[in-house]
């Protein structure tokens, strides 16, 4: 049997790459067959060939790390140069729409009533729900800090404990979001405040739910001693999400909630 | 082990087997470690048994009736629209 003489990571051929792709193509075309043909089977298609190529493509990368043992201090670096550029061209995705969201509100123009927030919106007290889940969020980035240090200290309940108590906050995150969308005064067709407010918060709402399904996975993973004290990068990489998560809301906050109103 | 114990004077009800507890969980992760570093020439995908092919088999064949799907969807819609 080979062996290598080196400690990087050459990977076995995989599918994933090509169903994923896919995926791509039948939820692009099927989006565009669902609104011009009113046929969602094309865009259904691509949904669960997405979601089948993200379960295998990650159970396979679990595989390779904790039980093959590939994930070696090169590799591990080179995954967390991987993460942090993710989360950097996610900070610019959010730019745009912060760019958006102050293009209109700087300038106001006559059409809005020459002010911010527009003549006929009644926008949200920023220190009812809000704040609240600025709370919740904040609360929540210490639980994942308390976790992580858990598991540093080889705390293998209080990390079970941290972790699933992030993950609660999460949810109660989404939960308040959401009664907040039903209850709100306005919606996405008032003008360019419904259209920066809920395209702005929406994607963030989104990563909310991304980021505490990452979580959730992680405190599986915990929960079947993948992760060792020394080495626990995908709890990690999970860790920097959530803060992401959480300064993008602050900045959402400060923005649109309170500056905005 | 009990004696151990004695002989440090630390109370032996304090130790108690670890999943004596309502929860059973027990550290498979030497197993699995066993089951994907075997010699046998299969790539990571589908070194992991049974579930593993068929899950593997479902997909690909939704990418590829998918990928025919999206070729049907294409050719319909160059096609002029029939006015009614």
């Amino acid at each position: 049997m080979a062996h290598q003489a080196h400690a990087y990571h050459m990977v076995d051929p995989s599918p994933w790459p090509l169903t994923g792709a896919v995926a791509a193509l039948l939820l692009t075309s099927g989006t565009a067959i669902w609104m011009h043909f009113n046929s969602l089977v094309l865009m259904t298609l691509g949904l669960v060939l997405l979601l089948l190529t993200m379960y295998q493509w990650w159970r396979d990368i679990i595989r390779e790390g904790t039980f093959q043992g590939h994930h070696t201090p090169p590799v591990q670096k080179g995954l967390r140069y991987g993460m942090i550029l993710f989360i950097t061209s996610e900070v610019f995705f959010f730019l745009g729409f912060f760019w958006a969201f102050y293009h209109s509100s700087l300038a106001p123009t006559p059409e809005l009533g020459g002010c911010w927030p527009p003549t006929g919106i009644t926008t949200l007290d920023p220190f009812e729900v809000p704040l609240l889940n600025t709370a919740v969020l904040l609360a929540s980035g210490v639980t994942v800090t308390w976790a992580h240090h858990s598991i540093m200290e080889g705390q293998r309940k209080q990390a079970i404990q941290s972790l699933t108590l992030t993950i609660l906050l999460g949810f109660y995150f989404t939960f308040l979001q959401a009664m907040e969308y039903f209850e709100a005064p306005f919606t996405i067709a008032d003008g360019v405040y419904g259209s920066t407010f809920f395209v702005a918060t929406g994607f963030h709402g989104l990563h909310v739910i991304i980021g505490s399904t990452f979580l959730a996975v992680c405190l599986l993973r915990q929960v079947q001693f993948h992760f060792t004290s020394e080495h626990h990068f995908g709890f990690e990489a999970a860790a920097w999400y959530w803060h992401f998560v959480d300064v993008v809301w602050l900045f959402l906050y400060i923005s649109i909630y309170w500056w905005g109103s | 082990v009990v004696t151990l114990l004695r002989k440090q004077r630390i109370p032996v009800l304090l130790h108690r087997a670890f999943s004596s507890s309502a929860r059973r969980l027990r550290n498979k992760v030497p197993e699995a470690q066993k089951l994907f570093q075997e010699d046998n020439g299969l790539p990571v995908h589908i070194k992991g048994g049974t579930s593993d092919v068929l899950l593997y088999r479902a997909t690909m064949t939704l990418t590829i009736a998918g990928s025919c799907y999206s070729l049907y969807w294409l050719l319909v819609a160059s096609m002029p629209q029939r006015k009614p």
